[in-house]
This record gives C-alpha cells, structure tokens and sequence, in this order.
C-alpha cells in the first residue's frame, strides 16, 4: 500500500519535474562562435586565453580549475575588499548613548551599505598604492630587484581592475591610477638583459609626473593601509 | 562517425571534426547544465566552458567510459565550480512565506504547487540535487550517473530515493494530487 503510493508519488513527481528549469533550444551557433574564438585566441597567445577574445565577447570569465595571472589577481582583489569589509565592520563607529528607534523613512534612507562598500574599496586601493610605492622605490634603486617584471605585470592587473572598478570614483585617485597603468607597463615589457636605456627614460618619467609624492600624498597615514 | 575515429580527427587538428564533435554532443550538456543553474546566459557559459576544457583534455581520453559521459562529468564539474564560486542557486521570485497555504489541491493549485516543487528540488543537497535532474529530469541512467559523477551505481540510487523522499515530505501539503 506505501509502496503503491510511493510509487505514485514518484511518477507525478517526475511529470511536475520536467517544468523544472525548463532548457530553451540550444544557442548551438553563438556558444561554438565563442568556443571558437577563444580556442583562436589561445593558439595566439599560445596559452589559454578564455573569453578574451577581440572580436567576440565572452559570456563571462572562464571557470578553470587553476590559478593563472589574471584569475590570481582577481583573488587578490577579492582578498583585499573581504580584508576591508572586515575592517569596515569592526572599526564602524557605534552610538555611545542608548539607541532611540530611528523613524522608518530615516532607517530606508540609512546608507549603511554603500560606506561600508566604499571604506573597502579605499582601503584595497590605499594597500594597492603602497604597494605600488613600495615596488617603485625598489625598482628606483641602482640594482632593481629580480623579477621586477614579473611584479610589474602583477601590479598592472591590479591597477587596471581597480581603474575599471565603478567605486573608485576619485578623480585624482583615477589619474594617479592611469599614470600608475603607464610606467608600470613600460616596466612590465622591459627586456630584462638589455633594459638601461629604458629603464633611464622610465625614471624620468616618473620625476616628470611626480608620480612617488603623488603616490605619498595618495597613501592615507595609519596602521590600516600598511597591512 | 566512431567516437574513437572522431577524437582521433579532432587530436589531429581536424576543424570539421572539432565541430561535429561539439554538434554530437552539445544538446546534451547545455539541457543538463541549464537544468542544473535555470540561467540561460550561465548555462550557455557553462557549456562554453566545458566544451573548451573537453578540447583542451581531449588527448586524456582513454576510452574507458563513454565520450558523452567523459564530456558529462566535465560539465559537472564546470557547473559545481562555476556555482561555488559564485554562491550561485537560482532564487525564486516568489517568496514562499507568503504563499497561499493550499487546503484543499485542485487544479488552481498548480502553479503553487509547481513553485514549491522548484524551491523544494532548490533546496536539496547538491548530490541529491544532480542525482535526481539526471535520472528523473533527463533520464540518464543509475550506469550513466554512477560514471559521470564517479560514483557507485548503488550510490545513485541511494541519493535518488533520499532526494525523492525529501521531496515527499516537502510536498506534503498537496498528497492529494497523486494519493
């Protein structure tokens, strides 16, 4: 008798079933376009490229079970909003005197959330400066670290995510950050063995755009930023 | 064509047979994703995912499961991913909470009862969840399933009577339309 109506159960479950998530026809022709220019793209570039393409827009960022560049410096940004937001959280001012129920229309009206948004997005920017600083002062020196490509090419990523990110909204910040995108570019194709001249015209260009004080003035002070 | 002789042509760069490879096979995936995420521009990602890693691994393929199920647990693992990373699951828009309670199930109840069916098979636990769009949605078989998930024949089966009496007790309410 259970099992009669168990079985019941079943059969009308697997009829209602079918409306669930119900597939449209497959978009064969568009998703081939973009598997084929992708699979262009990396024969290019001769590494995998998903979704990079010029001439066809991906649907998204390819899902990939390992971290290359771009993927690493989207964690890294992702790392330092959640390290903001957490900071955001903790060092929010509470009220000191016992709070009175706010009217409703004032509690809509609160902007609790887009602050907390924007303390983090300043404090991944400020980390990303003084790392920015830190790199550029190294880099300054008559014997520039090894590797300073490689960091250059990391930092460039990050520069350019923060510069098409819609919450750095500072128009100063954005100059600093697109004057940032140039030198570190000119940096990260540098030819390590035969880079002095090079590297020459990138110093002047860094005293001519003031771009270290303007890096200094950018940093707010505080234990916050130097974590 | 042979599967063999078709992975063959595509490892050797063959265009034509990149593309009836993608053709034989792509109908299959993006019904199975799209009813695992309910998105059209996910599914379609997913599916673009998936085929360009199934390229990208072909030459791994050693032939001891079927190709579409090669190419199947390659989808599930690009949609369990994808959806992790994104914290992803379809919600739906009405809220439930505030659904009519239905007393007594009649036809009008129908497209409550087929939201709370949607929420219910939303709500269950992600084994469960693939188990039963595979085997009672899409009609794979307890073999395919065990293959593509690499898992137990028995284990499928196991999960999908789990799936389907929790999927009882949450349509409780409506007994009526199938005792």
């Amino acid at each position: 008798m259970l099992d009669d109506r168990e079985d019941r159960f079943d059969e009308f479950l697997r009829d209602q079933a079918r409306d669930y998530n119900p597939p449209p026809e497959t978009p064969r022709a568009e998703i081939w376009e973009r598997i084929r220019a992708a699979r262009e793209t990396d024969r290019r570039t001769g590494g995998p490229a998903v979704g990079e393409s010029a001439d066809v827009l991906p649907f998204r960022r390819s899902v990939r079970p390992t971290a290359r560049p771009p993927f690493r410096l989207a964690l890294g940004i992702a790392a330092l909003l959640a390290i903001g937001v957490a900071i955001g959280r903790y060092s929010a001012v509470r009220p000191v005197t016992p709070a009175v129920p706010a009217p409703a229309s004032e509690v809509a009206a609160a902007p609790a959330r887009p602050d907390r948004r924007e303390v983090a997005s300043q404090i991944a920017t400020a980390e990303h400066l003084t790392r920015v600083e830190t790199f550029l002062t190294e880099f300054g020196t008559p014997n520039p670290p090894a590797g300073f490509t490689a960091e250059a090419h990391d930092l460039l990523g990050t520069t350019r995510l923060l510069i098409d990110s819609k919450r750095v909204t500072d128009p100063r910040t954005r100059q600093l950050l697109e004057d940032l995108e140039l030198v570190l570019t000119q940096i990260a194709t540098l030819d390590p063995k035969d880079h002095r001249e090079d590297l020459d015209l990138i110093a002047d260009g860094l005293a001519q755009s003031h771009l270290r004080t303007r890096l200094r003035n950018a940093i707010p002070a505080g234990p916050a930023t130097r974590m | 064509m042979e599967p063999e002789n078709l992975v063959a042509r595509v490892l050797a760069g063959d265009p034509d047979a990149e593309r009836a490879l993608y053709d034989a096979h792509v109908d299959r995936v993006y019904r199975l994703v799209y009813r695992m995420v309910g998105d059209g521009e996910l599914a379609a990602e997913y599916t673009q995912d998936t085929f360009i890693r199934t390229f990208e691994r072909l030459a791994t393929f050693r032939g001891e499961a079927a190709l579409s199920t090669w190419i199947g647990s390659i989808a599930i693992s690009v949609v369990y991913n994808g959806q992790r990373k994104a914290g992803r699951r379809r919600s739906r828009e009405v809220d439930l909470e505030h659904a009519e309670p239905v007393a007594t199930p009649s036809r009008e109840a129908e497209p409550d009862l087929k939201i709370r069916l949607a929420r219910a098979i939303d709500g269950l636990p992600e084994g469960y969840r693939t188990v039963f769009l595979m085997h009672d949605v899409e009609g794979f078989t307890h073999g395919e399933i065990g293959a593509t998930l690499g898992i137990q024949e028995g284990t499928s089966k196991a999960q999908l009577s789990r799936a389907r009496a929790r999927l009882r007790k949450e349509l409780a309410a409506f007994a009526g339309e199938w005792a």
